[in-house]
């Protein structure tokens, strides 16, 4: 239960390998830190819309694992396994995520749930080994992410492909 | 930290783009291709300084010129957007895209226990 996490050794010099994502979910900390510890809860939200899993195995305790399969809205399988290295309910999940048991790629996700009045602030912060992963995981998740984003249309109009379509 | 290297503005997006009349332009040309005196109007600002901003933008990729007529056009540039799309688009997305479903998911939860 300590007060402070293993982030806090990173330091600043991680800035350029690191991305933080936050965000206020209206409940308490307990309930949202539930929907991470069993996969009923997890299928029904991760990844974005479009997107399903499916599980090979899965535990929710330090040092075990969540093996899974995830399904993209376009229908490519993206194999996961998450490692979850400290859980501390309901405030801090520290997991590591890859794409097998051995990936020498794997990635840290510090996540922590604090009260903010009646809900929760989540945040996310993922510290990649070196820039060079991080920036390997980004081209990768924007793989995964596909045609989805504004400026993936953005993108798509500046080559002339959305302009075809009609988009003005 | 001051001892960091930092990128030149002129050989990287992002250093480009964090000047907010740059990220005007691209707003401005997201509907098309446009002249500098046109942009320049747009904006508030004189012409040089139009084409000094245009001038970066191009530098990084950002933004291509053409000749049409007596005119140059000004357009987005897709090669210089990919890296920026990559980047905020890519894991940034996807886990703003999972904590939507999160948020729903946990209002349901709420909403279920309740009613119990």
């Amino acid at each position: 239960m300590s007060g402070t996490g293993r982030e806090v050794r990173t330091g600043p010099s991680a800035a350029d390998r690191e991305i933080v994502i936050d965000r206020i979910i209206d409940a308490p900390p307990e309930l949202v830190f539930e929907a991470f510890t069993e996969v009923r809860h997890l299928s029904q939200w991760w990844g974005p819309e479009g997107f399903t899993t499916t599980t090979r195995s899965f535990e929710f305790r330090e040092g075990a694992v969540w093996d899974f399969v995830m399904h993209g809205p376009d229908g490519t399988d993206y194999p996961e396994w998450i490692t979850w290295t400290e859980i501390v309910p309901p405030e801090r999940i520290t997991l590591l995520h890859g794409e097998s048991g051995d990936d020498p790629n794997s990635f840290e996700s510090f996540l922590t749930f604090a009260p903010d009045g009646a809900a929760t602030r989540i945040v996310m912060r993922t510290v990649f080994p070196t820039r060079e992963l991080r920036d390997q995981a980004v081209e990768k998740y924007g793989a995964i992410e596909g045609g989805r984003q504004t400026l993936a249309g953005l993108a798509a109009y500046v080559t002339g492909t959305g302009r075809k379509q009609g988009i003005h | 930290m001051a001892a960091m290297a930092r990128a030149a503005t002129t050989s990287d997006a992002f250093n480009a783009i964090a000047e907010p009349q740059r990220r005007d332009i691209l707003a401005l040309l997201r509907s098309g291709e446009r002249p500098v005196t046109d942009l320049a109007r747009e904006l508030g600002i004189s012409q040089p300084g139009a084409s000094k901003h245009l001038r970066v933008l191009r530098e990084v990729g950002l933004v291509r010129v053409r000749g049409a007529g007596k005119q140059r056009l000004y357009g987005l540039d897709a090669r210089g957007l990919k890296p920026i799309h990559e980047w905020v688009g890519g894991f940034e997305q996807f886990w703003a895209g999972s904590f939507d479903r999160l948020e729903t998911y946990v209002q349901d939860l709420k909403q279920t226990r309740q009613e119990q």
